[in-house]
């Protein structure tokens, strides 16, 4: 439970703050901080609203979306991709997309995230800022896959944004609920370049977290996996499932499964996201 | 730290600490309609305010992001004298019902309009989307946008609010408003918890930890030690009376078997202690200072488990009977622990609780056996049915306190009557020292007809002597409260080839839970609601009530019928689709129709023989009909494509209108000095708008407009006893029992008249505006001064009124509710693309809230169809109990074609022609959408709910 509120008035004092802070939090939209039983543990919360990142920015080859954009801008915006408005939609709450944001869904990183496989798929860039232990400044970019990857190693990075390069490349997502503001069982990302190469699959499984199913990616890029048949079976096979009020482990294999091959069947008639 | 910021344009300037949120601020700030119905879960937007030109839930902020912002919240808006156009229409559409999230919802479309004069229908159910309305349903919203529009352009409406009925009346059958909706919408003082003081104590509930365990020891020193705190209550303390939660009937046909808290806890949440202290923080820290030991017993969950051989037994405990003992129950009693108590039954119920049986019923009509012979098909199908929640937006709560010497409750209740019974009862105190006050109800669903927390809340008051408020947190309510029975029922039916019915038998295992809540009275209705819709000659039930350890199982809207309905009418699906014969050809042949002497009815009373009648008024056939061609029946459709199916059902429905026999309504009128009217009765509005039906009776008999007339409704002290809210009574039992007090009334009124004019009372007549005119003489008498003059010395007294209701009569209300799906058979999803709720309620007499009452328990029905699950794992522990993880249906969720139509019928004895209308709504969805899943894609969903998951194991996915 939050007892301190810092509202930090620059990167450097919020990524300082949390330095030296224990139980500290960076603040974004605040909806899981606050909500109900959430998630994160902290006592000490770095509100991050004054840093000047929710704006969009786009350039000619690239979009940079600061981590404090709201999801509901996320959702409205003229020039962000279909594959992000539709995962920002996934939060199925107009009045909690007013407060969530992209960089605080997409930092929870767990089997509630709208956001984590698609921007994973995506190949997209996160924006950082760290800060050394002799209290140097810096910011650096890193691959989304990466961030990922080694999630340990950034936890005391500040999100600033992300770069997501306008291209051609296929990046869908599903979310698997029985209702709109039910849990998902499962959200799925995939992303592909049109000639096959460099294949991202992700899934958001509920109550186990963010997976890449690697082996999956490479059996297509190999070209061992053709059909969505073939897929659906394959992410069945990799993906780790735990059973719970969403659905059975069994039921969570096979919908990840197809999920990701519906994506797959529709990046194969040529659609382009 | 210091902030300052502005709510509805007025700057504050507080102190702040950091662990307080943005909600607790501005109820601390006296912004107390910012209100809390999900504890944080940012789901049911009861916190929703504007901050800086964005709706946001308070809930989830911090206070200290207010520094420097601009807030509204529901008080920007207009207040009960002055309403907005968004407010105003809301009440005008029949939106505003039990109203715990109308004033923000109206916040919101206020927001919206202000943004967007004229929003699509898109984007008002964008703005929408964050707001949960169980009630009225999300339909009527859209209407009261364009309402509002048109008032705000034209000053008028332009559209229709609603159907109307009876040409020749001028308030019953026409949208006339809620008489209490400007109030609710505009987020005035209505709620328990608006009427809680300064000063009050506050008490927490230590809950078991275990399915089943007997408390071989607690210690409550500690916790009595600590400071603040008032009182600590166990097993120990509390009086030694047996009695049921259950408010129904008196004497109850659910069983005495429980103690305010008992040794035994038989649910994970069951009570185990409550502490009552000067704040709830203390109240919980003294929670943890209690030590108890536990002796840990095997539990059971389902009817499977409680029916086995050796199963644990969750009421060993001494049978007693007021009347009807069986012969062995001193043979009967040795195996009896004492650590389990007692199960008193008030006359026999056929339960057996060595085996877990609670509650038994039997009964048949005809020879079910020679009709099975007679049948060219026979088929034998078994249904499932879950344990779902009630979830009203506002929790069970209670404030009491103790004023000249008497217990003062107030309570959100269905039922305050049996609210001042039962705390008497385990008060051990005459029913005439317990006054209960019923507020605005936010939310009952017939949760609230179970006396939940105020047995507890007014026994610790009154043995404090302190006043005490208590709230459940949400958690509380999925797990220590009353909940839809699951039920196991299995259907047989005989028929011919061409799918006239030659027998049906059901068979109904239900789940109770702990408690023997509406033990015989849901399950029976399974039975007493279903197969009174058929022609058939043979037919027979029988009924198994079992004991269990599942979180407590109660009343919920419906009762049984929800259930009977689902599986009797699927199965009905199923026959036709064996014999090869159109379904809406099979129900046309066993429907019901007016005249038909309902032989049925004579197994099916509860806990005695009923009566049997013919079917009265009945719209059954227009609904069938009309729906069909609504929903173009018999015709294919293309739907989406890809994996996509399309198919369509439905299903024939009834209700009743309150217990004929059981039930009683009281009523009584006065005419004041001035020439207005005070009505005094037993009922209870729970949001429905049973008060306005009341306003509306005595302004059309009585000739003056509503405005003239306050109804006080709910105060055990000032008003006649009612059985209460449930039953879907409400109208036609309190309704005509107003009836018939301003037919007294009238009377009376003419006989003073004839007095005060020296006038013959055949002369007279009353007319509006409020006056008495003679025939004879052309003389009038205003209401004023005929009251005045009454009073004044030379009168003969008050004008007063006074009715009384009951009946051996079945007013039953009939209808069939279409659905029109879309199945994915690659990925289970499916999508209701059509619903259409035909039903025949008599005379609506509110016919826009009655709209309302269909689109809100037809898509709470659709929920409950498709994915509403309290889901318990080994332990006994329900694992989404939180709103935003149990998933009911939001406006996203809605049909897009979505239709509730009244069928016109006039009905022999309810007040001006009227029946129940909402209880009946939850009927439809479950078999139509079964029947509609299995023509789009041949599957029968057997299961309730009809998750993706099921529908894929049915389809052979995986």
């Amino acid at each position: 439970m939050i007892k301190k509120f810092i509202v930090a008035q620059n990167k450097e004092e919020a990524l300082s703050v949390k330095r030296s802070t224990a139980n500290s939090v960076f603040y974004a939209g605040g909806t899981e901080i606050n909500r109900l039983d959430s998630s994160v543990q902290a006592e000490v919360a770095i509100d991050l609203a004054k840093l000047g990142l929710d704006t969009i920015e786009e350039k000619s080859d690239e979009l940079i979306i600061g981590s404090m954009v709201r999801l509901q801008t996320i959702a409205t915006s003229d020039v962000v991709p279909s594959w992000l408005k539709e995962a920002a939609l996934f939060c199925g709450s107009f009045t909690r997309r007013n407060m969530a944001t992209i960089g605080g869904n997409f930092a929870l990183m767990n089997g509630r995230s709208y956001v984590g496989p698609v921007l994973l798929a995506s190949r997209a860039k996160v924006l950082i800022a760290t800060m050394s232990d002799d209290g140097t400044y810096g910011e650096d970019e890193v691959p989304v896959r990466e961030y990922h990857e080694h999630i340990d190693t950034y936890q005391g990075a500040l999100i600033l944004g992300f770069r997501i390069k306008k291209s051609d490349r296929f990046v869908g997502t599903l979310r698997f609920a029985v209702s709109s503001q039910n849990r998902a069982a499962v959200t799925v990302g995939f992303g592909s370049e049109k000639d096959g190469s460099k294949v991202r699959i992700y899934a958001a499984v509920y109550t186990v977290g963010v997976l890449r199913l690697k082996e999956t990616e490479n059996k297509l890029e190999k070209g061992e996996i053709t059909t969505e048949e073939e897929l659906s079976k394959a992410v069945a096979a990799e993906v780790t499932v735990k059973s719970d009020y969403t659905g059975s482990g069994e039921y969570k294999r096979y919908i990840a499964g197809e999920g990701i091959a519906m994506l797959y069947g529709e990046f194969l008639k040529g659609g382009q996201r | 730290m210091t902030i300052q910021f502005t709510v509805n344009g007025k700057r504050h300037t507080v102190a702040v600490e950091g662990s307080e949120t943005l909600r607790g601020l501005l109820v601390r700030l006296g912004y107390t309609n910012v209100r809390d119905s999900d504890d944080g879960d940012g789901f049911a937007g009861s916190d929703t305010i504007i901050f800086n030109d964005l709706p946001v839930y308070a809930n989830l902020m911090n206070a200290l992001q207010a520094d420097g912002s601009e807030i509204l919240t529901a008080d920007s808006m207009g207040t009960s004298r002055s309403l907005n156009p968004i407010q105003q229409a809301m009440v005008d559409a029949g939106v505003v019902q039990s109203a715990y999230n109308a004033p923000q919802a109206a916040l919101l479309l206020t927001w919206l309009l202000e943004h967007e004069p004229n929003p699509t229908r898109e984007q008002i159910k964008e703005v929408l989307s964050g707001i949960y309305i169980r009630d009225a349903g999300y339909e009527h919203y859209y209407l009261a946008v364009q309402l509002a529009r048109e008032l705000i352009e034209f000053g008028k409406y332009k559209t229709p609010i609603s159907p109307t009925f009876r040409d020749h009346l001028d308030y019953i059958g026409k949208p006339k408003g809620k008489v209490d909706g400007p109030t609710l919408v505009a987020g005035e003082a209505a709620f328990v918890e608006d009427r809680v003081q300064q000063g009050f104590y506050s008490m927490a509930i230590l809950r078991s930890p275990h399915a089943m365990a007997y408390i071989n020891k607690i210690d409550t020193t500690k916790a009595e030690a600590l400071e603040g705190v008032v009182t600590v209550i166990t097993h120990k303390t509390v009086p030694d009376v047996y009695y049921m939660q259950a408010g129904q009937g008196n004497p109850e046909p659910s069983p005495y078997d429980r103690k305010l808290m008992n040794q035994k806890v038989r649910h994970v949440g069951d009570r185990v202690a409550a502490v009552v202290a000067e704040t709830l923080e203390i109240a919980r820290a003294a929670l943890k200072l209690i030590e108890v030991e536990y002796e840990v017993l095997k539990p059971v969950f389902t009817v499977e488990e409680a029916m086995a051989e050796g199963a644990s037994v969750v009421h060993n405990s001494v049978a007693e009977y007021v009347v009807g003992a069986p012969d062995d129950i001193e043979a009967y009693n040795k195996g009896a622990d004492p650590r389990d108590g007692k199960v008193v039954y008030q006359f026999p119920l056929h339960g057996d609780i060595r085996r877990n049986i609670a509650s038994a019923a039997h009964g048949q009509i005809g020879d079910v056996e020679k009709g099975f012979e007679e049948a060219d098909l026979v088929i034998e199908r078994t249904y499932q049915t879950n344990q779902i929640q009630c979830t009203p937006l506002e929790p069970h709560l209670c404030y009491a306190k103790i004023d000249g010497g008497r217990l003062v409750v107030h309570a959100s209740t269905q039922v305050p009557y049996h609210v001042r019974r039962i705390v008497a009862r385990v008060c051990e105190i005459p029913e005439h020292k317990v006054r209960v006050i019923k507020e605005r109800v936010g939310g009952g669903y017939g949760s609230k007809q179970d006396i939940l927390v105020e047995d507890l809340v007014g026994y610790a008051t009154w043995l404090t002597g302190k006043p005490i408020y208590y709230r459940n947190t949400r958690e509380e309510e999925f797990i220590a409260n009353s909940t839809r029975h699951p039920m196991r029922l299995t259907v047989k039916l005989g028929a011919k080839k061409d799918g006239t019915l030659t027998a049906v038998y059901m068979d109904v295992r239900a789940n109770t839970g702990p408690y023997g809540n509406h033990c015989l009275t849901v399950p029976m209705n399974a039975c007493s609601k279903t197969l009174p819709l058929l022609k058939c000659d043979n037919m027979k039930f029988d009924v198994y009530t079992y004991y269990s350890n599942i979180p407590p199982t109660g009343a919920y809207q419906g009762y049984g019928a929800p259930k009977g309905s689902y599986a009797l009418m699927t199965a009905l699906g199923e026959l036709a689709a064996e014999l090869g014969v159109d379904y809406y050809e099979v129900v046309d042949k066993n429907k019901v129709e007016s005249g038909y002497m309902l032989e049925i009815l004579r197994g099916l009373g509860e806990g005695r023989e009923g009566k049997v009648v013919p079917v009265g008024s009945c719209g059954l056939g227009d609904a069938i009909a009309q729906g069909a061609k609504m929903i173009d029946w018999g015709k294919k459709e293309e739907g989406p494509g890809g994996d996509w199916k399309v198919g369509k059902g439905f299903a024939m429905i009834q209700q009743g209108s309150g217990l004929p026999g059981l039930d009683h309504g009281n009523a009584w009128a006065k005419l004041l000095p001035d020439g207005t009217f005070q009505l005094f009765t037993g009922g209870a509005d729970i949001g429905t708008g049973l008060d306005t039906i009341h306003a509306k009776i005595v302004a059309e008999g009585l000739c003056v407009p509503m405005d003239q007339i306050t109804i006080v409704s709910g105060d055990t002290d000032s008003c006649p006893f009612d059985t209460g809210a449930y039953a879907s009574s409400g109208t036609y039992f309190s309704g005509n029992a107003t009836y018939y007090a301003i037919e007294d009334l009238k009377r009376n009124i003419l006989d003073e008249a004839a007095y005060q004019l020296e006038e013959k009372i055949e002369d007279l007549t009353l007319r509006a505006p409020g006056e008495v005119y003679s025939t004879k003489s052309g003389a009038t008498l205003s209401y004023a001064v005929l009251g005045h003059t009454a009073l004044g010395g030379l009168g003969r007294g008050q004008v007063m009124g006074k009715g009384s209701f009951t009946t051996e009569h079945n007013s039953i209300p009939y209808g069939a509710h279409f659905a029109q799906v879309a199945v994915n058979t690659r990925t289970g999803q499916i999508k209701v693309e059509k619903f259409y709720a035909l039903q025949d309620a008599g005379t609506p007499i509110n016919p826009e809230m009655a709209l309302c009452q269909m689109y809100g328990a037809a898509l709470k029905s659709i929920g409950h169809t498709l994915y509403e699950d309290m889901t318990i794992d080994e332990k006994g522990y329900i694992q989404n109990a939180r709103l935003g993880d149990y998933g009911v249906p939001m406006i996203t969720e809605q049909p897009e074609d979505f239709k509730a139509i009244l069928i016109d019928v006039d009905d022999e004895v309810g007040p001006y022609g009227a029946k129940s209308i909402s209880e009946i709504a939850t009927n439809g969805a479950a078999p139509a959408i079964a029947i509609a899943i299995h023509d789009a894609v041949g599957v029968w969903m057997r299961s309730w709910p009809f998750t993706p998951e099921k529908l894929l194991k049915e389809m052979g996915k995986f």
